[in-house]
Formats: structure tokens, C-alpha cells, sequence
């Protein structure tokens, strides 16, 4: 079966005058969790709409390929958590659950069945008879999950599937998320929390004002940042610690001091560099956190290409 | 296969909706206790005179406009209901806006039919009680047209309201898409003309105008035997000629709507103007 289950080719989108979606491309392989980023307004929810059908792109094109299934039954295939939640109200759980599997595709039983299980692993059982309305936020927060992967989808988007979960619920998510990938889905993980991104997702993509600005793996993005941030704690004069070669915004507080290694600096070549005249007791250099890069991605693009 | 399960959905929400039972039941016992209160005073004897003959067409094609337009307004709610609690992104993530469209225009519509015959049922039971009635007096152009104006005329409303659903921002604000919505229930306000002097030009001419052929030409198949005594009908030609300016509306409405219905579904924001509607319905589709 093809590795690769989503194409996205040069999408566009305008809302009247607005270009909300500016030439996105991208791909999901299967056995993957893509992290989908960007800031509130980036034209996220808009790509995420377009790939799953449910809007239609000015120009550019979005195939889903699944063996060799024919386009029309795309739909059936792909598992979608939007962000903004929201299910009949007044239906009971295992009816509304039940028949959106079976738009997916499945038979009522076969629906049913999966449907009980699903409940049964988020600890719904006894509330698979109540009408949903009746939940809390969080219960009615795994009811969506359920309903985006039921039927099994090749291509699964979530959207901030963690809001609104105790840290129990997280953990279980989580643990589900990496199992359905583990069984060949290929997932977009949107999430503003980007521990939970650096946790998960294997690849990036990066959106701002509608174009893509990041795109590749975790690893070569934090690379490509190049900037290694280095914590000391050591024993010996404050001074010596300031004016180190190739470091930048360094921070002293007595006897910790924080700084950024420049473009090009090793870290290998940071410790070598550190003066004889302090006793190092603690060391970190480590790549930038997932949050710096998106700060600073996000922050530096400001209003310049406009 | 998918519109099938949408239908079938849309069919169990509309029977065990409340608003539903409410209407069934509200507007046979409203009818009832009209009659009764009517009965009980002077009017009682006017009422004893037998109706006159042919007026059982008229009241029938009253009950099922009505039910057309009942059916119809429960499409609207339903339809601005979904989008106000957001599931529609969900659902259209599994089938198309059209496919959407049309299994509740459907499945409110085997829910509205289900409610009229019931209606139709209450009626008899109860005019048979105070008066004779006759179904002697309904002709074949009766049985073979009021099914279809009543099916064809639903199909009309429901997908123009929900057009109207899907553009409205939630049920208080109508706007100008609210108005639109009661184009098709003007001939009521002229119910008398067309009762009285179903045979004018003005009516007739108005019996071909596709938002007006289904309550225009049911009033009309029962008021002119009504006003001739049984003895003259509405010409074959200006049936047929009804039904095909129907059919066509039907068919135009039903593709505009659901364009306007994929656009508007999810928007949120400021209700459309009637001029950003117009540009909705007809936007080309890729």
C-alpha cells in the first residue's frame, strides 16, 4: 500500500477579499503524526476543511490516496476532531456515535460494536444511553474522539484533542493516538501546546498568514534553527562566563548563567571554550524547544511579507 | 446509499423531536376546540345547515399547505439548529453539503406527510360529526394532483428554507433571508380572492408562478367546483402547465439552495444580505 496517504499541491483559498489559504503543500505518510501549527488566523482551519472535503480550494488540488480506492469514497476514509465540538444535543451517545459511523461506511452492527468498545476504553459504558447533552465537557470531548475514528480512518485530523482533558485523559489520548499510528493511519495533529507537539509528532508543518513557513522533521527544523541554547552551573567568578566566544543573551544569576550558542557554534566547541578559572558542576546544550522556534518564526515574519 | 442513512436519521430526530408531536396533535385539537366553542351558541344552528357542496376540496388543500409549510419551517430549524451547535462540520466531513440537504429535506418531508395524513384523518373524523361529508364529492383531479402539488410544493419550501437555515446566523435573526422565506406563503393572505374568484385572470395567472403553483392551484382545483356548483373544473392545460412551471422551479431551487446552503453552512458571523444570497446560489461550482 502507498506510503504516502495525502497529497496537497499549491492549494489557494479567498474569502471574498481575503486570502485566507496562499499556495499550501504538503504530504502525510502513513505511520506518521504531522504536527499542524500556526498561529490563531493563520488560515489552519481553512487548509484542514479544504483536505478533508469539506470546502473546496480556488486552485490546487488535494488527493487522498488509499490503495485504490476510487475519490468519491475519500470521505469514508478520513477520521476528522474538529476544534470547534459539537454533536446532536439531544440524541443519545451510542445513536449519534452509531450513525456517524455508518456515514463512514460501516454496517449498523458492525457500527454498534465498535462504538461499545470505543466507549468501554474511555470509561463511557454507563453513560452510552444518555443523551449527550447530559456529559461534561471532557465526557463529551471523548464522545467526538470516538466519532472520528470508529470506522478505522486512514487519515485522521485532530484538532486540539487535548483541550478540556484531565491529565489521565491526556495520557490515554496520547497513548491511542501513537497506537492508531502504530496500526498504519496517517494523523495532523493540530495543538497549541507544543510539549504535546515535540511529544508526538515525528514531522512539522508550519503555517502563518496563510503560507507555509516551517515543513520538515523535527529534527532538521530544530537543526536548521542552528542556535544551540547551553545552562551552566558552576563554581568560580560571574565574569568569566560573560564574554565567552560564539554565546549571545547571556544570562548570570550568581552561579547559574543561560545563554544562546551562535549560528554555527558546537556544543562541542562551547564546552572546549569554557574557561579554566570555573568548576562546571551542572551542563546542558540542548536544540531550542519546539515554542522558542515557533515564537520566533511567527514573531520575526510579523507584518514584513504583507 | 449515504442520502439513504441521512434520510432515515433525519426521519427518527423529526418523529421523536418535541416540536413535532406538539404540531401534530396542537393544531387537530385547536381545529376541534374551534368547532366546538362555534357550535355551542347561536352559531349552532347556522352551523346545522349543510356545508355547502364542494367545499371539502377547499379545506383539504388548506390542511396540506399547511403541512407543507410546517415541514418546511421544521427543515429551517433543524438546519440552523445543527450549525448554531456545530456538528454540521462533522457531518460534512462525511458526506457533501447537497447530500446533507437533501436527507433532511427528505426525512422531514416522510415526517410531514405522516403529520398531514393524521391531520386529514382529524379533520374528517371531525367535520363527519356536524356535518355530512362526502369524499363522493373529491374527483380524480383531486386524488392525482393534490398528492403531487402537496410532494412537489414541499420540496420548493424546504429546500428554499434551507437555503434560508444554513445562511441565518441563529433563529432570532431572520434578516432578509427571513424574508425571502415567506414569498411562498403570500397566496394565504389572498386565500379569499382565490377561493372567491378562483377563475379571474390575476389568479390564474398567478397559478403559474412556481412559488405560488402549489397553494394558488390546490385552492383553485377545490373552489371552482365550489363557486360553479360542481359543474366546470380548471382546464387539463393550465394544470399541466402548472405542474411543468413547478417541476422546473423545483429543480432550479433545489440547485441554488444547495449552494447557498454549502456556503452558508460555515459561515458564522453576520446574516447575508439578499444581494450576497443571490451571488451564493449562483456561484459556479468547481
Amino acid at each position: 500500500m502507498e506510503r504516502t496517504v495525502l497529497h496537497v499541491q499549491q492549494i489557494v483559498k479567498d474569502f471574498d477579499s481575503v486570502r485566507a489559504v496562499d499556495g499550501i503543500s504538503l504530504e502525510a505518510h502513513r505511520g506518521e503524526i504531522l504536527g499542524f501549527l500556526g498561529p490563531n488566523g493563520a488560515g489552519k482551519t481553512t487548509t484542514i476543511r479544504i483536505i478533508l472535503g469539506i470546502l473546496t480550494p480556488d486552485s490546487g488540488d488535494v488527493s487522498i490516496q488509499i490503495g485504490d480506492l476510487p475519490r468519491r469514497y475519500a470521505k469514508e476514509r478520513t477520521g476528522y476532531l474538529p476544534e470547534e465540538r459539537g454533536l446532536y444535543p439531544d440524541a443519545r451517545v451510542v445513536d449519534a456515535l452509531v450513525y456517524l459511523a455508518e456515514l463512514k461506511g460501516l454496517g449498523r452492527a458492525e457500527a454498534r460494536q465498535r462504538v461499545l468498545n470505543w466507549l468501554g476504553r474511555f470509561d463511557l459504558t454507563p453513560w452510552a444511553n444518555r443523551k449527550i447533552e447530559k456529559l461534561s465537557k471532557g465526557m463529551q470531548q471523548k464522545v467526538q474522539f470516538i466519532a472520528s475514528v470508529t470506522h478505522k480512518p486512514d487519515l485522521l485530523v485532530l484538532d486540539e484533542p487535548f483541550s478540556g482533558l484531565d491529565p489521565i485523559h491526556q495520557d490515554l489520548l496520547k497513548e491511542v493516538i501513537r497506537e492508531l499510528r502504530d496500526e498504519g493511519a496517517a494523523i495532523l495533529l493540530s495543538a497549541h501546546q507544543m510539549s504535546q507537539v515535540e511529544e508526538l509528532c515525528d514531522r512539522i508543518f508550519l503555517i502563518h498568514r496563510g503560507r507555509r513557513v516551517l515543513y520538515g522533521t523535527l529534527d532538521e527544523i530544530k537543526a536548521e534553527d542552528g542556535e544551540h541554547v547551553a545552562r551552566i552551573r558552576f563554581d568560580g567568578p560571574p565574569d568569566a562566563v560573560r564574554t565567552l566566544p560564539g554565546t549571545l543573551d547571556v544570562a548570570v544569576d550568581v552561579d547559574r548563567a543561560s545563554m544562546r550558542l551562535a549560528r554555527g557554534v558546537s556544543p562541542d566547541a562551547f564546552v572546549r571554550s569554557l574557561p579554566s578559572e570555573i568548576c562546571v558542576r551542572e551542563i546542558s546544550v540542548t536544540r531550542p524547544p519546539l515554542h522558542d522556534i515557533f515564537v520566533r518564526t511567527v514573531a520575526g515574519r510579523g507584518d514584513a511579507n504583507r | 446509499m449515504r442520502i439513504g442513512r441521512t434520510t432515515r436519521w433525519e426521519i427518527t430526530r423529526a418523529l421523536r423531536s418535541k416540536q413535532y408531536l406538539v404540531m401534530t396533535l396542537l393544531i387537530p385539537a385547536l381545529a376541534a376546540a374551534g368547532i366546538v366553542a362555534a357550535t355551542a351558541g347561536e352559531a349552532r344552528a347556522a352551523l346545522r345547515e349543510p356545508p355547502p357542496p364542494y367545499l371539502i376540496g377547499v379545506i383539504l388543500a388548506m390542511i396540506l399547505f399547511i403541512g407543507a409549510f410546517m415541514s418546511g419551517v421544521m427543515v429551517l430549524y433543524s438546519v440552523v439548529k445543527e450549525k448554531q451547535n456545530r456538528v454540521v462540520e462533522i457531518i460534512l466531513s462525511s458526506v457533501s453539503a447537497t447530500e446533507m440537504m437533501v436527507g433532511k429535506v427528505l426525512g422531514q418531508g416522510a415526517a410531514g406527510l405522516l403529520q398531514v395524513s393524521f391531520w386529514v384523518a382529524c379533520a374528517y373524523a371531525i367535520a363527519s360529526r356536524f356535518a355530512p361529508v362526502s369524499l363522493a364529492e373529491l374527483e380524480l383531479v383531486h386524488w392525482v394532483t393534490y398528492p403531487l402539488y402537496f410532494t412537489l410544493g414541499y420540496l420548493f419550501i424546504a429546500s428554499l428554507y434551507a437555503a434560508v437555515g444554513a445562511a441565518m446566523k441563529d433563529i432570532q435573526s431572520g434578516g432578509a433571508s427571513g424574508l425571502v422565506g415567506l414569498v411562498p406563503y403570500a397566496p394565504i393572505l389572498f386565500a379569499q380572492i382565490i377561493i372567491t374568484q378562483p377563475e379571474s385572470l390575476l389568479v390564474r395567472l398567478a397559478g403559474f408562478f412556481p412559488p405560488f403553483v402549489p397553494s394558488v392551484m390546490m385552492f383553485r382545483i377545490g373552489a371552482v367546483p365550489l363557486v360553479s356548483n360542481g359543474l366546470r373544473q380548471v382546464p387539463a392545460w393550465e394544470i399541466a402547465l402548472s405542474f411543468a412551471s413547478l417541476l422546473l422551479g423545483v429543480v432550479a431551487m433545489m440547485r441554488f439552495a444547495a449552494r447557498i446552503f454549502e456556503t452558508g453552512l460555515l459561515m458564522y458571523g453576520k446574516s447575508p444580505s439578499v444581494r450576497e444570497l443571490w451571488r451564493w446560489g449562483l456561484r459556479r461550482r468547481r
